[in-house]
């Protein structure tokens, strides 16, 4: 069985570009384009991985986190933290939010399968 | 003989010795006049020239000029007195009284003369008539408007008395000296108020600098006043006012007044001064001074107008110029008809100008004022605009990137030979552009002042590793040869390691993109002294002299490669950019036809650099020694002090502890005592302690050292501890070493504004000290309350 993978990230194009590389490389993804959305979906199908942008319109991704750590159903699922500033402070503000993991833009989509599988693993960077 | 003839011959003797004496006494007056002219340098030689050629016309044995001195003369010029007699009236000076024909002289206001001294009944001064042994003398008054200033003096060894003639000459001489008396007063009037302008100007100039220009309107207002009313009283006038040039509307307008009252001022400040047709404006495009003996002589503009209405009568306007430029104009007037000297003209001229300086200057400043304010709001909207396009652009590259792996890797299917091409096309571009994007972002970080490096203690060998690293797929595609060597001492070393990490891959992509087939890129690293020294050499087709200074520049490719060569011209301005930020330099070495050598030297901020003993920690759920450390660095770097609670939960305290150097801690006190005692507290703690004993001291200590902590007196001898504190927060190297002040008094206020969270109040107690040590992070855990656990 595939490991299930939410993919909340407001940019269609990069949205595609994830959810196509991780469907290839054999994961079943689901996704959402608002941190609302994502809450919503993760209610719905309980993911394995949450892959969090950190911009997002309306609520953010930390928002988002926290709401899903405030909920019981899906409080334990991992979430990894996605952003475009690939900088250390963004990385331990990510941590210090309390997210699983960080994932820094431009993903890169040769490495992509192998970071998801990490994060699946329980390791913190991709 | 025909006694007409003889009558005629004789008379034409007389005309002929008189035509001679004539032209004699108008060659000297010429002389004089000359040297007068010369006054302004040299006033003691003019009246040397004076003293001579009355003496010589006047048919004396000595002449002299004496100036009043209070109530007695001073000698100021003299010839035909002998030292002795100079000496004898130095120490007998002659009172200003009925004693002598000079005080007489000046007592009168008039000639005075004494055919024979010695049967004068009122001489009083035989001591000076033996020592210089004379027996007719004249002298002369020098009259200064009213006042009497001096004297000259004729005196003839025989009793031979001056003729009408010498009298008159000797009168004319006494007008000249007391000219000269009077350039001499003016001059020095001029120079106090010269001095008095200069340092106007300075604080104009001192009040720029600090940016307080704001107010320069308001000090050139004072500036243009004081020179107005010093112009107006040194020409004898009785009011006046500054006109400035408005070039945009050819016109004057009135700036400021003296000796005017308020309604008149009001008047001419709404007066239209054009540049046509006026008499101010005639005497700036001439750029020579008009004067008006007589507002009722001339056909009067609706300036002179206004000024007749008010009850002035003579005008003299000076053009304030700047080389051809118009700068203002400068008008005195009296309320009395007559003429204005040559002499008060140009000392007008000379005030005008210093008003045409000023004037400049405020309109320099002015024009700082506004270019600042503008350059402050480009430079906003640029950063904010990069900052937003950074964004913006990125996002859409990385699909343009991501789509292009996704098909490169196959994961849809195989591609034939041409798609594959454009697909690396497409790769390549939209990965430069990305980086360009990168190193824009970064420039204009650096240039606004917001890359502040982040410090950290690393092994130099990994940093020039991962260089190669991100090359070694280039470098083998185009067969170049890597290789590395680091000198085994260098060890640790502590910088900024990500952006030394970008400056090596940079050099280093840089070396590989300019080295052809089958090259070589060598990259070595030593220690220096302080300094961590980097050079990456290739052996492609070098770098010309001309254009070694201008590929360091922005948007410059050097002349070796090809002219379509890739590459995004920022790179080394970027480097250069960093490596300064991190306080070192970088240079090139490189012979056109050999190769290139790009040389950095940065310094190693720690100085304390044993190799590592122990190794990191093993990865974990609680976070690698790289992420502690990466992330305690982030908390110094962007908040202030360092704080422990910044690093994720079960890292360790302090980053760099698990097998780094010892901690650094500066204690700074005027006191040897107390520095004394302060480092006993530290012994047996594991630190390393670096003293200082004034401000100055503490300030190259903490540079130097960049260390875990500083504990600072506020009292110390040359600055106190708050300046201290200024300045390191101002010194991006220093701005997050923590400091824990110690003062005798509690003064908190100054130091919570410059991120002081740790204060103690002296004497300072060993455990207070060690727990303030610990709680900034300069401690380890488990010293927080050793006061009996820890041993000396």
């Amino acid at each position: 069985v595939s490991a299930r993978v939410l993919v909340v990230e407001d940019n269609p194009l990069n949205l595609k570009l994830v959810r196509d590389v991780l469907q290839v490389a054999g994961y079943e993804v689901l996704e959402a384009r608002s941190g609302e959305e994502g809450l919503e979906v993760a209610r719905a199908a309980v993911p394995d991985l949450v892959l969090m942008d950190l911009q997002l319109p309306g609520i953010d991704g930390v928002e988002a986190l926290h709401r899903l750590r405030g909920d019981p159903a899906v409080a334990d699922v991992p979430v990894v933290a996605v952003t475009a500033f690939a900088m250390a402070e963004d990385r331990a503000r990510a941590y210090a939010e309390g997210f699983d993991g960080y994932l820094a833009k431009p993903i890169s989509v040769r490495s992509l399968p192998t970071q998801v599988a990490g994060f699946l693993r329980g390791e913190r960077d991709g | 003989m025909d006694p007409q003839l003889e009558v005629t011959s004789a008379t034409a003797e007389r005309l002929q010795r008189t035509l001679d004496d004539v032209t004699e006494q108008f060659a000297a007056t010429n002389e004089v006049l000359t040297a007068l002219g010369r006054s302004a340098s040299d006033p003691d030689a003019v009246l040397g020239t004076i003293v001579e050629t009355a003496r010589r016309l006047c048919r004396s044995k000595a002449a002299q000029v004496y100036l009043i001195d209070g109530d007695h003369f001073t000698l100021a010029a003299s010839v035909g007195f002998g030292e002795d007699m100079r000496r004898h009236l130095a120490e007998h000076p002659i009172r200003v009284d009925r004693e002598t024909l000079v005080g007489r002289a000046a007592s009168d206001r008039s000639v005075q003369t004494a055919v024979d001294v010695l049967s004068d009944p009122g001489y009083g001064r035989r001591d000076i008539q033996e020592l210089a042994g004379y027996r007719t003398a004249v002298a002369a008054p020098l009259l200064l408007d009213d006042d009497v200033v001096g004297a000259l003096s004729l005196l003839r060894p025989t009793v031979d008395p001056f003729d009408r003639a010498a009298l008159t000459l000797l009168e004319t001489f006494a007008a000249q000296a007391a000219v000269v008396v009077r350039h001499v007063h003016l001059l020095r009037a001029l120079e106090d108020r010269g001095v008095e302008l200069a340092r106007r100007v300075e604080q104009l100039e001192a009040l720029s600098e600090v940016g307080a220009a704001v107010s320069s309107s308001l000090v050139l207002d004072e500036v243009l006043s004081t020179i107005l009313m010093n112009a107006v009283r040194f020409a004898g006038c009785d009011g006046g006012s500054v006109m400035e040039y408005v070039e945009a509307e050819r016109r004057f307008s009135v700036r400021t007044a003296y000796g005017t009252g308020r309604e008149l001022l009001d008047r001419l400040r709404a007066l239209w001064i054009d540049l046509d047709g006026t008499t101010v404006g005639r005497a700036a495009r001439e750029g020579r001074p008009v004067a008006i003996p007589d507002l009722d002589a001339v056909d009067r503009d609706p300036h002179l107008q206004e000024l007749r209405a008010d009850g002035w009568r003579s005008v003299l306007v000076v053009p304030v110029v700047r080389d051809t430029q118009i700068i203002g104009a400068l008008v005195v007037r009296r309320r009395s008809v007559g003429d204005f000297p040559a002499e008060t003209v140009d000392f007008l001229a000379a005030f005008a100008g210093q008003s045409a300086l000023a004037v400049l200057n405020a309109r320099l400043f002015r024009e700082l004022e506004v270019k600042t304010a503008e350059l402050e709001v480009v430079s906003r909207h640029k950063s904010e605009f990069l900052a937003s396009m950074s964004h913006e652009l990125r996002t859409p590259l990385n699909a343009v990137i991501g789509f292009s792996e996704v098909l490169l890797e196959r994961y849809f299917g195989e591609l034939n030979e041409r798609q594959e091409e454009y697909l690396r096309d497409i790769l390549g571009s939209g990965q430069h552009l990305l980086e360009l994007l990168g190193e824009i972002l970064d420039l204009s970080k650096v240039e606004a002042g917001r890359m502040e490096p982040e410090y950290t203690v690393f092994p130099a060998v990994e940093a020039l590793e991962h260089g190669l690293t991100m090359v070694r797929e280039r470098a083998a595609a185009h067969g170049i040869a890597l290789t590395l060597d680091v000198d085994p001492a260098l060890g640790l070393v502590r910088s900024d390691e990500l952006r030394l990490k970008q400056v090596v891959v940079n050099l280093l992509s840089n070396a590989v993109k300019f080295t052809p087939r089958g090259g070589h890129v060598d990259v070595r690293a030593r220690r220096l002294g302080p300094e961590l020294q980097v050079t990456v050499s290739d052996d492609g087709p070098g770098i010309p002299v001309e254009d070694r200074e201008r590929i360091f520049e922005a948007f410059q490719q050097g002349g070796r490669g090809a002219p379509k060569e890739e590459g995004t011209g920022l790179g080394l301005t970027l480097c250069r950019r960093i490596v300064a930020l991190l306080g070192g330099r970088i240079w090139l070495e490189s012979q056109v036809g050999v190769g290139s050598t790009f040389c950095i030297a940065v310094p190693d901020t720690s100085s304390a650099t044993a190799a590592p003993t122990t190794s990191a920690p093993a990865a974990g759920r609680a976070g690698t020694a790289g992420t502690a450390g990466t992330a305690s660095g982030t908390a110094s770097g962007t908040a202030g002090p360092r704080s422990a609670g910044a690093v994720p939960d079960g890292a360790p305290a302090a980053g760099r502890r698990p097998g780094g150097p010892r901690p650094v801690v500066v204690l700074v006190d005027d006191d040897r005592a107390s520095l004394d005692l302060l480092a006993a507290y530290l012994d047996g703690q594991g630190t390393r302690v670096v003293a200082a004993r004034d401000g100055a001291g503490a300030l190259a200590a903490i540079r130097r050292e960049v260390p875990d902590a500083v504990v600072l007196d506020i009292r110390l001898p040359d600055m106190d501890g708050w300046e201290v504190l200024e300045r390191l927060r101002a010194d991006p190297v220093t701005r997050s070493v923590p400091v824990v002040v110690a003062s005798i008094v509690e003064e908190r206020a100054p130091g919570s504004a410059l991120g002081v969270t740790e204060h103690l109040v002296k004497p300072v107690a060993r455990d207070d000290l060690l727990r303030a040590l610990h709680r900034v992070g300069a401690l380890p855990d488990g010293v927080s309350g050793p006061a009996s656990g820890a041993g000396r």
